[in-house]
């Protein structure tokens, strides 16, 4: 436990340690990164959507000034091995596949061939003059499109476009349908997005010829697991690889997993015994970069006339893209959407089928809470079964959320429930935004003919989820490490397995550090993103693990080294550890501050003569496992719309937010997540998609296609937070990806309620769209 | 074809030979080790590489090198006076304006301009100022906040 009298970082809004770099340009991003001898890459990518490649000419190409070589599928063979999805999964297809497009190319962006020459720009004038031969085939384009048998297989070696499928019951769900006094149905169809973090992908590799060490510096969020993948792949000693994260300018998901392209950079460098360089342009971000959420679910709920769900029947269907992403099979996501469906609601019984296809698109990768579907699809059905059964969707929920009460208890797809509180920030978002004086306002304004809405969506989401959530979706991550080390100066040292890129990380772990140890934030210093000095973990950031589990973590090793230094400064001053404390950098005498010695002289000591038969660092590696009890984060969300009747044009004037992830570290950092996550959902439900016309063609390679949205459209987003009873010492819970899960089913139900009703199937909600809308719902009345 | 192109960048007389085509954003990043300075769309709309060029914001992505010859241009890492924060900096430390840091120097930028024309900004006037950056971070709340607070801080 904390000592007496140490100051207490923890649930204090400190200042970033991050900004000291940031705000004065001195962050060291990829591209800001120059090695001695360094050669630039750039991509040549398909620009058509299928086709084979009858022939690649680069012999000009190859002749031009400064080009070191253009490098094909035919160069690389031997260089990198074949890919295919590792995981055996029974149903799910498994095509092999190369990092440069071997024979066929699959979506506009498929990479091609690789120039690499002393500049980017001499690059890119090689890349235009390399000439590809194509002979087009059909485009696969839409789900339907890949479901028909006459449409060409995308890899010859699988034969079918349909790469998964399952059918699966949870209860007893034909007993309650035939139960229930009606059924209730919704659709929602999800549109392709892509995430835009402001700096694209890229890497550096660096090899020396030498010593066979290969460095690639990767903008990537698990950096231990690249270079596992780099070693298997290149067929390159692990203890000659090592990977290390620069700054990285977002990634929400995008750079999670290891990418051809990153294989392709690697494997120059080694063929060419200097550093090569690879930072992709906006257009190739978007292009090809990842994709997500291109879904459609059709759910059911089998409802009583008082608005029990009792059952539901959930098809859900997944547009994956061309090539699979190389860490995380497909139909995972299905799976997490399958397990988090009934989510804080009691719900017992469930139909569920999922089918996954592949089609002539950029690959699907995982986004921001990738498994939002499944509060999508929920949340609009609860406020389908109000409109339907003439109730309020606020006492729909109410309904039927989980109370505590009831917990602990087991979702339908088996992960325990406990200490969630999602009704009560139900309950408190509904006293926050005055819900019956909105309801007396929209009546009014509609009766001068202004559409105003209101929309609530309420979820739970595994952050990082309880050990048996894990078992239900069939993915097993286990503890997480950290490293703790007190410098000969005193100052402590916290090496995480995060790969922080935004989250702020080096400042919530020193917070911990810091408050645990007895040391001002100063003293603590926080390292990261080095597979040579960064304990293991498949993992990195992502799945809204670190404020727990890396919490948990720094928490641990820093106690036990804690534990270590009051043992030696025992020994020292001959006193009983018991009976010492550490508090502003000494350790001192419990109630006796003038007492004791500073940490800087007991580590120097330490280490200068060791004491008998102890080791001789003060040194601690933690592994903390995943606490039994607990493990979500969730919330209410809270939408206003406006809409523009002349224009179709949705308006947020409020936004409000009541939140839990338990205890808060940083609550600034807490808002911050939040609101963010928001505005990405909201990008989601109205203006953001990553489109291809019927030929196959990308249409949104640009900012001005693709519309991420700016201040002007964002709101000031309210956030409240709400702790639900601690299950754990470790009380702090992930909170980055529940704002971009909870948000577009809060924005699309407004702007449902705001047409009296009208069923909202089709994202994102742009103007055209919403004007088909309000026909829709001046035709109904 | 090079050409030798001076520049004063943050007070400092800089030169260095570049290609006619090398972007100003190129030569400060590249030629002048200025990283500060980000390209997040390398077409004009994200606004990451936003410096001040004889004092007006521009699109360093969208602009060559030999037309910034003889100006004074102002870079993030420029804002700073003596390793002191400027009150910009400061605001948005306190604020937890940003996260990742990408989109950083173009909304310092942007903001170092709005608030020499405009000291005391409307939060409406703020986000019609930003609205050509881009963040994908924040949901900007914390960015216009700390805008607003910066010029509370340059008033007292």
């Amino acid at each position: 436990m904390s000592s007496v009298g140490a100051a207490r970082f923890v649930g204090q809004s400190v200042a970033r340690i991050e900004d000291a770099r940031i705000l004065t340009g001195r962050g060291r991003y990829m591209d800001d990164i120059v090695l001695p001898g360094m050669l630039e890459g750039a991509f040549v990518r398909s620009d058509l959507g299928h086709a084979r490649i009858a022939s690649i000419d680069a012999t000009r190409a190859r002749s031009m000034p400064g080009v070191l070589a253009v490098i094909t599928a035919t160069e690389l063979e031997g260089a990198v091995s074949p890919l295919r999805v590792e995981a055996e999964i029974p149903n799910y297809l498994r095509p092999v596949f190369h990092a440069l497009a071997d024979g066929k190319v699959r979506y506009v962006g498929d990479p091609v061939a690789f120039v690499v020459a002393e500049s980017r720009y001499l690059a890119e004038d090689a890349r235009d003059a390399v000439e590809v031969d194509y002979e087009p085939l059909d485009a696969v384009i839409t789900m339907d499109q890949a479901a028909d048998p006459d449409l060409p297989a995308l890899f010859d070696d699988v034969g079918s476009n349909v790469f998964y499928t399952e059918a699966m019951n949870f209860g007893e769900p034909d007993g309650a349908f035939a139960a229930a006094d009606r059924v209730v149905s919704a659709m929602i169809d999800s549109a392709r997005v892509t995430h835009v973090p402001m700096e694209g992908r890229g890497g550096v590799a660096d090899y020396r010829p030498g010593t066979d060490e290969l460095t690639y510096h990767a903008a990537s969020q698990a950096p231990h697991s690249a270079r596992q993948a780099l070693a298997a792949l290149l067929k390159h000693p692990a203890d000659r690889l090592r990977v290390v994260i620069p700054d990285i300018g977002g990634a929400f998901g995008q750079k999670a997993g290891l990418s051809r392209e990153d294989l392709v950079v690697c494997a120059a460098a080694k063929m060419l015994g200097r550093p090569v360089k690879w930072v992709e342009d906006r257009i190739e971000n978007l292009a090809a970069a990842g994709h997500a959420r291109e879904e459609t679910i059709e759910i059911s709920a089998a409802v009583n006339d008082d608005g029990t769900i009792l059952a539901l029947d959930v098809k859900m269907r997944l547009n994956q893209g061309a090539y699979p992403m190389l860490g995380t099979p497909t139909p995972l996501f299905g799976w997490i959407v399958r397990t988090m469906i009934g989510n804080a609601y009691r719900i017992n019984h469930m139909r569920w089928s999922l089918d996954v296809y592949a089609s002539n698109k950029a690959s699907y990768s995982a986004y921001r809470g990738p498994w939002a579907a499944e509060t999508l699809a929920r949340e609009i059905l609860i406020d389908r079964i109000a409109y339907e059964l003439g109730l309020d969707p606020v006492d729909v929920r109410r309904r039927n959320l989980l109370t505590l009460e009831e917990q602990p208890c087991k979702m339908m797809s088996g992960p325990t429930i406990e200490a969630v509180a999602a009704i009560d920030t139900l309950e408190r978002a509904v006293e926050l935004v005055d819900y019956d004086g909105f309801r007396e306002d929209q009546r009014r304004a509609r009766e001068q003919g202004r559409l105003l809405g209101v929309g609530f969506s309420t979820y739970i989401e595994p952050a990082p989820g309880p050990p048996d959530f894990f078992a239900a979706i069939g993915f097993t991550i286990g503890g997480e490490r950290a490293v703790a080390r007190l410098e000969p100066d005193g100052h402590l040292t916290v090496i995480t397995t995060q790969a922080p890129h935004g989250q702020s990380h080096e400042t919530t772990l020193a917070q911990i550090a810091a408050t645990e140890f007895g040391v001002p934030m100063a003293h603590v210093r926080v390292l990261y993103g080095d597979t040579n000095t960064a304990p293991y973990s498949s993992m990195g950031t992502g799945g809204s693990r670190a404020a727990t589990m890396a919490s948990g973590a720094a928490l641990h090793a820093t106690r036990a080294v804690k534990q270590k230094a009051l043992a030696y400064a025992g020994d020292m001053l001959e006193i009983s550890p018991e009976d010492l404390e550490i508090a502003d950098a000494r350790i001192r005498v419990k109630g006796d501050p003038a007492s004791g010695l500073a940490l800087g002289e007991l580590a120097a000591a330490v280490y200068a003569s060791p004491p008998e038969g102890e080791e001789s660092d003060l040194r601690s590696v933690a592994l903390f496992n995943q606490p039994s009890g607990g493990g979500y984060s969730g919330g209410t969300h809270v939408c206003f719309v406006e809409i523009d009747a002349e224009t179709g044009i949705v308006r947020i004037p409020r936004y409000e937010v009541v939140e839990d992830c338990g205890s808060l570290i940083n609550p600034a950092i807490v808002d911050g997540q939040v609101r963010g996550g928001v505005a990405q959902g909201i990008g989601i439900a109205l203006y953001e998609h990553a489109r291809y016309n019927e030929e196959g063609m990308f249409v949104s390679s640009t900012f001005l296609d693709y519309l991420v949205p700016t201040a002007m459209e964002i709101p000031n987003i309210g956030v409240t937070h709400f702790e639900s009873p601690p299950t754990d010492e470790v009380n702090y819970r992930g909170v980055g990806e529940g704002g971009t899960i909870a948000a577009p089913a809060a924005v699309l139900n407004a702007v449902s309620d705001a047409l009296g009703g009208t069923r909202v199937e089709q994202l994102p909600l742009t103007p055209d769209r919403v004007l088909a809308l309000i026909d829709m719902a001046d035709e109904r009345t | 074809m090079t050409v030798e192109v001076a520049v004063t960048v943050n007070g400092q007389l800089r030169s260095a030979g570049v290609d006619a085509r090398r972007t100003l954003a190129d030569f400060l990043r590249h030629d002048l080790g200025l990283t500060g300075t980000h390209l997040g769309c390398e077409h004009g709309v994200c606004g990451s590489c936003t410096v001040l060029v004889d004092g007006a914001s521009a699109r360093s992505c969208l602009m060559l090198a030999v037309q910034a010859a003889g100006t004074e241009i102002t870079t993030i890492e420029g804002l700073a006076v003596d390793g002191e924060l400027n009150h910009l900096q400061q605001a948005m430390g306190d604020g937890h304006g940003f996260q990742c840091g990408f989109c950083t120097p173009g909304f310092m930028m942007t903001a170092t301009e709005l608030l020499r024309e405009n000291p005391r900004p409307s939060e409406a006037q703020v986000r019609e100022a930003i609205s050509g950056n881009v963040c994908r971070c924040t949901g900007y709340e914390s960015i216009v906040d700390g805008i607003l607070r910066a010029a509370e801080l340059i008033d007292e």
